[in-house]
């Protein structure tokens, strides 16, 4: 892993000005987070949480009004800084008189590629995200799940080492989610940095590395996933073959009993993310 | 929360440099994408609109045929240019933004300005792809109506037992100059000029305004005011006319819009007068340097919107 964090965001505060008489509005108030480089991070929050403005922070698409970010050690204002970044925003679309190959080649190109490179790496693309046979088809007649497999390929077609998606299965059917899904366990393996939204906590849960939670703005929980969900003022046994005494006395038999039965692992149990989630974005907004 | 360091070292990097080849993706795909939106099928109705209209004026005499041919058709070109311009600008940039276009543009090491240079060139390469192909029909056009006029005007002498070489040589030197000349080039790239500031102003409108119909209107405002800059500049530099905060605003005004009156070569076109080398240049430079400070201003603009 690299020592440079592919994402840093360090005290974040945005605030959209007020016109025409409306007022201010604090959209995130100082988050920091890190995504180390190789882990998938997920960012979750509910509506209005300030997630999409976050990612548009380490985008360099707004400007902070406190704070700064950057991708792999270089401010997100600087151009230079989407030279390794991938981005799929939510619900993408494409320009419709193009047709999906088409499409790779013009977001190729505004990346600097050319000739065999941009070629080759736009049949890698098409092949990744399963688009081989619909390349010649135009964008305008893609469906939802389409869409957002082209939004992958897009955001990887200039290999980038950090991937940004958000909500990247919003609006896509189950069996076009769980392809996302395994597109993004397959980017971790490849050694992609992934920084992802989504409301689909248990797809998150398998596959995000760290969370945080955002609720008002702020970031109410961060860590690494595993002890996030881990409950710690209780203790978890897990047993094979228990029979229903054995349950009843659980502690003595524990000790006692031999033979088949065997405490296979004591430890906190686990909550889910989604509780953890609800748990999170309901407690009471800090002034 | 973790503990981010606040203070990283940002790391040495090579800045993203302008880019002629990104600029023409992106001006490529502009025109592309407007061509899509049915442009084409109302460039040849314009196209079989100048040529009805070619044949379909009384003969009065050949001069006054050719003279009104070239006003209608002229009219009717910048008209048609100011309004493609104006419309397709502004729609351009709010639905880049809509679809997200702009999001995945944007977040590649694609600098802004690269962005709506490409965006302004893509409109201004269909305007004049556009123009050179009713240029090329209006010359056609133009050319074969000389041609008949001419042939009818001798008849007629013929008829009348009045050709003698002097009166022919004279009636071809009528039609000749209200035919086909370069003037007529000149006065379509009079109007190529005109609709590529009011393009531009355009541009400038729909970085600063969120709605399209904003844009248009405050456009086509400043392209009416445009073309009365010399009343307004009179108006600032006589003394005794208004109260002070009233010059000072029309003078604002005057600085803000483009002095349009200054590409308005059609009517001498017209009627048949010359157009000289010196008014040609004048005029690419005045539209050279409104583009580049209209744009210039765009790109401060642009590049501090929030997205």
């Amino acid at each position: 892993m690299s020592a440079t964090p592919a994402v840093s965001v360090n005290h974040l505060t945005k605030v959209f000005k007020g016109h025409l008489g409306k007022g201010a509005f604090r959209a995130v108030h100082d988050v920091s987070l890190t995504v180390e480089a190789g882990e998938v991070y997920g960012l979750i929050g509910p509506n209005g949480s300030g997630k999409s403005t976050t990612m548009k922070a380490i985008l360099g698409l707004i400007k902070p009004t406190e704070g700064d970010t950057s991708i792999f050690g270089i401010p997100s204002m600087e151009v230079a800084s989407r030279r390794s970044v991938g981005f799929l925003p939510e619900n993408p679309y494409f320009y419709k008189h193009l047709n999906g190959r088409e499409t790779l080649h013009f977001y190729g190109k505004l990346c600097g590629m050319a000739g065999d490179q941009l070629k080759s790496r736009t049949e890698e693309m098409l092949a990744l995200t399963g688009l081989e046979d619909a390349a010649t088809r135009r964008v305008g007649g893609y469906s939802k799940g389409m869409l957002q497999r082209l939004g992958l390929a897009q955001a990887l077609i200039h290999e980038p080492q950090l991937l940004i998606l958000d909500e990247p299965t919003a609006g896509v059917d189950p069996s076009g989610s769980r392809i996302i899904r395994d597109l993004i366990i397959e980017f971790r393996s490849r050694g992609i940095t992934v920084l992802v939204t989504s409301h689909l906590l248990e797809q998150m849960q398998e596959v995000c590395d760290r969370v945080g939670i955002m609720a008002h703005g702020r970031m109410v929980r961060e860590g690494r996933l595993e002890d996030l969900i881990a409950v710690e003022n209780q203790t978890e046994l897990v047993f094979e073959n228990a029979s229903p005494d054995l349950l009843a006395k659980i502690d003595a038999l524990v000790k006692a009993e031999g033979g088949g039965t065997r405490l296979l692992r004591s430890g906190h149990p686990r909550t889910t993310l989604e509780r953890l989630f609800i748990e999170a974005t309901n407690e009471p907004k800090k002034p | 929360m973790s503990n981010a360091s606040s203070s990283s070292a940002p790391a040495s990097v090579t800045p993203v440099r302008f880019s002629p080849r990104r600029v023409w993706t992106l001006a490529y795909a502009t025109m592309t994408q407007l061509m899509r939106m049915k442009i084409l099928p109302f460039l040849l109705l314009f196209c079989a609109l100048v040529a009805a209209m070619g044949f379909g004026f009384s003969v009065i005499n050949p001069e006054q045929q050719l003279t009104q041919f070239k006003t209608m058709s002229l009219g009717v070109l910048q008209v048609f240019s100011i309004v493609f311009g104006i419309v397709a600008t502004a729609l351009l940039l709010p639905k880049d933004l809509e679809d997200r276009t702009l999001y995945t543009i944007l977040s590649k090491p694609v600098p802004r300005f690269d962005y709506v240079l490409g965006k302004l060139l893509g409109v201004l390469m269909l305007i004049a792809s556009g123009l050179v192909i009713i240029d090329a029909v209006l010359s056609f056009i133009l050319w074969l109506q000389q041609s008949m006029l001419f042939n009818a005007a001798v008849a007629q002498l013929h008829t009348e037992n009045q050709d003698s070489p002097e009166a022919v040589a004279q009636m071809r030197e009528i039609v000749a100059r209200q035919g086909l000349t370069w003037n007529l080039h000149w006065a379509v790239w009079a109007i190529f000029l005109k609709a590529s500031v009011v393009t531009t102003v355009a541009l400038l409108l729909s970085c600063i305004a969120s709605s399209t119909l904003f844009t248009i209107v405050i456009t086509f405002c400043i392209t009416i005011i445009g073309h009365g800059h010399a009343m307004i500049r009179e108006f600032v530099f006589q003394p005794n006319l208004g109260s002070t905060a009233t010059r000072i605003s029309t003078f604002v005004l005057a600085a803000i819009c483009p002095d349009l009156a200054q590409f308005d070569v059609v009517d001498s076109v017209a009627n048949g007068e010359i157009v000289p080398w010196a008014a040609v240049y004048e005029m690419t430079g005045i539209a050279a340097l409104y583009i580049t400070v209209y744009l210039f201003v765009t790109h401060l603009v642009f590049v501090e919107k929030e997205l």
